[in-house]
């Protein structure tokens, strides 16, 4: 097949793309910017307005507060659910009896829309009838207020997602799979100790899905919104739960600040562009990969 | 395999899934549309309303649809109404008639999201004089008329005087000043075995509806006659000190997990209803929550008490109102203002507010209303709502930002973790830069004629 | 050393097991609390197995018209979304396979630019995209409707491009060679050579779809007007917030019925899927 003719499928195939990422994503991504600059509400035309819209945001307790939160439910629930999903992973890796039931139980949560997630957990986080309380009660821990105490609410989302981590798990178990069992013969004959075993043959090899799901995982972390939105609309105790995604939802539909919104958009935006970049830098260091894939 | 076989095995699949998708687009099409029928006018109304309360309506919308042949009202209740009527505003979708309540009008207006009805009320001889005044005045908001009511409400003081008998009370002994109201919340409070509380005289977080409105019971008001802030004035402190007391008196750990433990509102397990709270801030509506969940509750409501030092601010109330609005790009507005007309009328006022259990917002009433209406209570909150201390939430087109930057307040006033000094000192600070920009840029838009 | 190693195999179960309880708990609280008699919802100490079983909750839940409470048309919502769910599966299925496959097998220029943006486009996060889309679906007149939903799938998205992409790459180029010499024409390759083997990727990016449509809260939250539209997740957070709140035994047996139909799916699913995984390779 010639040049032009290649070229030319290589367009025809990746049309729909084209003209997907042009409008659902570079578009709005401009316009976010645009309107960032503006008094909008859709009803009213966007008046130009130049930096009020981030002069206003830089000073505005809220959005740093909501920025706050964001940023430590990120550090807490990324190495949280990564070791968690990790440690799953491992444990149902190789030939284990009952696998499958295994692999079914700790992916169904992933599998339950995130409505329902908050409905349940609100349920069992609930005071001292909630089941979560009670069990400690009966174990003699100490109970804490997890829906009402500023202290705790972000502490039970971060539960609560590594919970629903199952497809992240998922994720791993397919890259263990990929460790050649060979090597991990080879390193046990050398006396190598299973810790040693996974420190140095099994993280390296699958040091690029962990990359992956990690900035995957920042990503999303960094968007938090539904499961949050249904258990604390106003993101009370003291806005403890309250969130970037949250606070642009609220200037954006209540408000009727849509200005305001897509400055913080762009800022959250940058946010992510910076940390990602950073984590890719790090990972370049730390991930081995096979054959350069 | 030939290469022929190879087109038409394709063609075919890909024909399949074609069909297919084209199906299932014109499914969700269909399931997507609205008004069926061609040959009436059909005006679209959303309420957020629902059970009995959305009856009540849709009894009143049937009598319209069927007193005259060319209009059709199509009643929906719908959950989120205020978030959901803007965003199909915004969208150039709204329906034709939309139910708000009164603290929502001025920032729609502001929105430009509702049409003025001053010309429709002319044509029709609606006037002001026809309603208590405060329930006319929550629908006009700088010097237009934006929307008619539908059912007012107003809040009083529940008790249960047999839970007063039982710790020796005489039933009637009912708090007329907020130092009485302190003294029988700790003769009526009690713990059980293991220190947790397990019953609350009174508590001014439950249910928590009116977090806005404690300084107004003391003489505050959030914002004065010009439109400034007065959020930390001497008065409002006091409210709020008021409200921190009672984390202060029972511990705002315990208090917190007592209130996990309640009961949803429309429930039988409501706290008032199961008996845990003894006193408790509530509207009109409440005869009918009782009435379903538990008909043979000892209950009594009166005015909510004052501080013994102001006595001028006895029968404070808060008042509120379901309004009906004509939102901008409604197709038929017209028709919409026909249909609000209708229930302007005595005849359908009435029995609206009979089957929501409420009161008349009109300045006149049949004779039969209180006899007819099944709420015992109505004839007191209306009495009530009367009252030169009646409240309605402020109107300012910021107010749902507002209040959310106060339930935060609250927070940490009931949670102890800022005196209610500083925290209504930050509020006010807060708030001041906002206020000032959302007035500046509505007068800079309305010079550019935006 | 035997003994060490039946030592670990304990020991690895014994934390499986525990592990599987603490996942586990949940459920069993979620589908005992509505099958429960009142009175025993809220008791303390919990009750697990109710003394008597109860099934109108579940009945109440799915039954809109009869309650005078005004529950929620749960089998309406069903339909809505899974009618949404296949729409926009079927769309990201063909779109994504097409356009990745253009990455994959063609050289044109630009195209690793064009590759770059695509992976830049998994870091926007939705929230940036909001007010600008609404904006455009509003221009378009399509708020209201479920197009702002299902459409954007049919022109592909950047994390399933890539995953695809990646598994496009490991089939060699020698039986589409041997049917390109055949005369048959690149779309005809696409469809009857290569799609054939790929099936447990596009599992993997159907069942992503799926649960994503499934799960989506935002998307309906914003572009769903009218109540009778709403999609399962959208009615369940209605149903929660409705008045005053409804009674905690009947919002556990709407979320199980919500739930079971994933559950389902997901334990047909489970072995394609993990295959599928683990042929894209991410990485």
């Amino acid at each position: 097949m010639n040049a032009r003719r290649e070229a030319m499928y290589g367009y025809l195939f990746t049309l729909p793309w084209m003209i997907g990422m042009s409008v659902f994503m570079l578009y709005p991504v401009v316009a976010s910017c645009w309107y960032s600059f503006c008094d909008y509400s859709v009803l009213k035309p966007p008046m130009w307005i130049g930096l009020a819209n981030y002069q206003e945001l830089f000073q505005d307790e809220v959005f740093w507060q909501a920025t706050r939160n964001t940023l430590v439910f990120a550090m807490l629930s990324l190495p949280l659910s990564t070791v968690v999903a990790l440690a799953l992973a491992v444990l149902l890796n190789g030939k284990v009896r009952g696998q499958s039931v295994y692999r079914a139980l700790f992916f169904m949560p992933s599998l339950v829309p995130v409505v329902p997630v908050a409905v349940l957990w609100f349920w069992l986080f609930n005071g001292d009838h909630g089941i979560i309380n009670v069990m400690l009660h009966s174990m003699h821990i100490p109970t804490v207020n997890w829906m009402s105490n500023p202290a705790y609410t972000k502490w039970a989302i971060v539960v609560l997602t590594v919970w629903g981590g199952g497809n992240t798990m998922l994720i791993y178990l397919a890259g263990l799979q990929d460790v050649p069992t060979s090597l991990l013969e080879a390193s046990e004959l050398d006396g190598a100790s299973g810790a040693q075993r996974f420190r140095h043959v099994t993280v390296p090899m699958i040091s690029p899905v962990i990359l992956f799901n990690v900035v995957m995982g920042l990503i999303g972390s960094l968007q938090v919104f539904a499961v949050p939105y249904v258990l604390w609309p106003t993101g009370s105790p003291e806005r403890s739960a309250y969130f970037y995604a949250m606070y642009l939802f609220d200037n954006a539909f209540k408000f009727n600040k849509m200005g305001y919104a897509c400055a913080m958009g762009v800022l959250m935006f940058l946010m992510i562009l910076v940390l990602t970049l950073a984590l890719l830098k790090v990972g370049e260091r730390k991930v081995h990969y096979q054959d350069g894939g | 395999m030939k290469l022929s076989n190879f087109i038409s095995a394709s063609a075919f699949k890909l024909t399949a899934v074609a069909i297919s998708a084209v199906a299932l687009f014109a499914y969700s099409e269909k399931m997507a549309e609205r008004n069926p029928r061609k040959d009436r006018v059909h005006v679209t109304y959303w309420e957020g309303w629902t059970a009995f309360e959305f009856e009540a309506m849709a009894a009143i919308v049937a009598d319209f649809n069927r007193s005259q042949d060319r209009i059709q009202v199509d009643i929906l209740s719908e959950s989120d109404a205020v978030n959901k009527t803007m965003m199909s505003i915004s969208a150039g979708l709204p329906p034709d008639v939309a139910g708000l309540g009164n603290p929502d009008i001025a920032h729609f207006v502001d929105d430009h999201a509702l049409m003025p009805l001053d010309d429709f009320c002319k044509e029709k001889g609606i006037n002001r004089s026809q309603y208590t005044p405060i329930f006319w005045d929550m629908g006009v908001y700088q010097g237009h008329v934006w929307s008619l009511p539908s059912v007012p409400a107003s809040t009083a003081l529940f008790y249960n005087p047999s839970m007063f008998s039982q710790v020796g009370l005489k039933p009637d002994a009912y708090p007329k000043t907020i130092e009485e109201l302190d003294a029988l919340d700790v003769k009526l409070s009690k713990l059980d075995g293991e220190g947790r509380i397990k019953q609350i005289g009174f508590l001014p977080s439950e249910p928590g509806w009116w977090t806005w409105a404690f300084g107004y019971y003391f003489g505050g008001k959030l914002i004065d006659a010009d439109g400034n802030l007065t959020v930390n004035s001497k008065e409002n402190i006091r409210g709020f000190d008021w409200v921190a007391s009672f984390s202060k008196r029972h511990g705002s750990d315990a208090v917190q997990s007592f209130k996990q433990g309640l009961g949803n509102f429309s429930s039988p397990q409501n706290a008032f209803m199961a008996q845990q709270v003894v006193m408790e801030m509530q509207g009109v509506w409440m005869y009918n929550f009782i009435h379903t969940f538990n008909p043979s509750l000892s209950w009594r409501v009166v005015p909510f008490p004052h501080p013994a030092d102001r006595p001028d601010m006895a029968n404070v109330t808060m008042v509120e109102e379901n309004n009906l609005t004509i939102p901008r790009g409604a197709k038929h507005p017209r028709e919409a203002f026909e249909f609000i007309a209708f229930v302007q009328q005595q005849k359908e006022m009435e029995k609206l507010c009979c089957g929501q259990l409420k009161f008349s917002p009109l300045s006149k009433v049949t004779p039969e209303f209180y006899q007819k209406n099944p709420n015992p209570s109505a004839k007191f909150f209306y009495e009530l709502s009367g009252s030169p201390n009646s409240v309605p939430a402020p109107k300012v087109g910021y107010w749902q930002e507002f209040q959310s930057e106060l339930s935060a307040t609250i927070d940490s006033i009931t949670l102890l973790s800022r005196t209610p000094k500083e925290a209504l000192d930050h509020l006010q600070e807060r708030m001041k830069p906002k206020v000032e920009s959302y007035r500046q840029r509505v007068e800079q838009r309305r010079r550019l004629g935006l | 050393m035997k003994v060490r190693r039946i030592l670990a195999t304990m020991g690895k179960h014994t934390l499986l097991v525990v592990l599987s309880i603490l996942f586990a708990f949940p459920f069993v609280w979620l589908i005992s609390t509505p099958l429960k008699p009142d009175a025993e919802v809220m008791r303390n100490p919990p009750v697990w197995i109710p003394s008597h079983f109860q099934f109108d909750n579940f009945w109440k839940a799915m039954n809109f018209e009869g309650d005078k409470l005004g529950y929620i048309p749960f089998l309406v919502y069903g339909r809505n979304t899974v009618v949404l769910c296949l729409l926009t599966v079927l769309g990201l299925v063909i779109s994504n396979a097409l356009v990745a496959y253009g990455f994959a097998k063609f050289r044109f220029p630009g195209r690793n630019l064009f590759f770059i943006l695509t992976l830049a486009t998994m870091m926007i996060p939705f929230p940036v995209l909001m007010v600008p889309t609404f904006s455009l679906f509003r221009a378009m007149d399509w708020v209201g409707t479920y197009r702002p939903l299902w459409v954007p799938a049919w022109f592909g998205s950047g994390f399933s491009i890539f995953l695809l992409r990646q598994f496009f790459k490991t089939i060699p180029n020698e039986l589409s060679e041997a049917a390109r010499i055949d005369g048959a024409s690149e779309f005809a390759i696409f469809f009857e050579v290569v799609l054939p083997l790929c099936k447990p990727a596009l599992a993997v990016v159907a069942l992503f779809g799926f649960m994503g449509t499934w799960n989506d809260f935002l998307g309906p939250l914003i572009y769903l007007l009218d109540q009778k539209q709403f999609t399962l997740g959208l009615g369940l957070q209605a149903f929660q917030s409705q008045h005053g709140g409804t009674p905690f035994s009947l919002q556990m047996a709407a979320t199980s019925i919500v739930i079971l139909p994933v559950v389902i799916l997901f334990i047909f699913m489970q072995r394609l899927l993990v295959q599928g995984i683990a042929v894209t390779g991410i990485k």
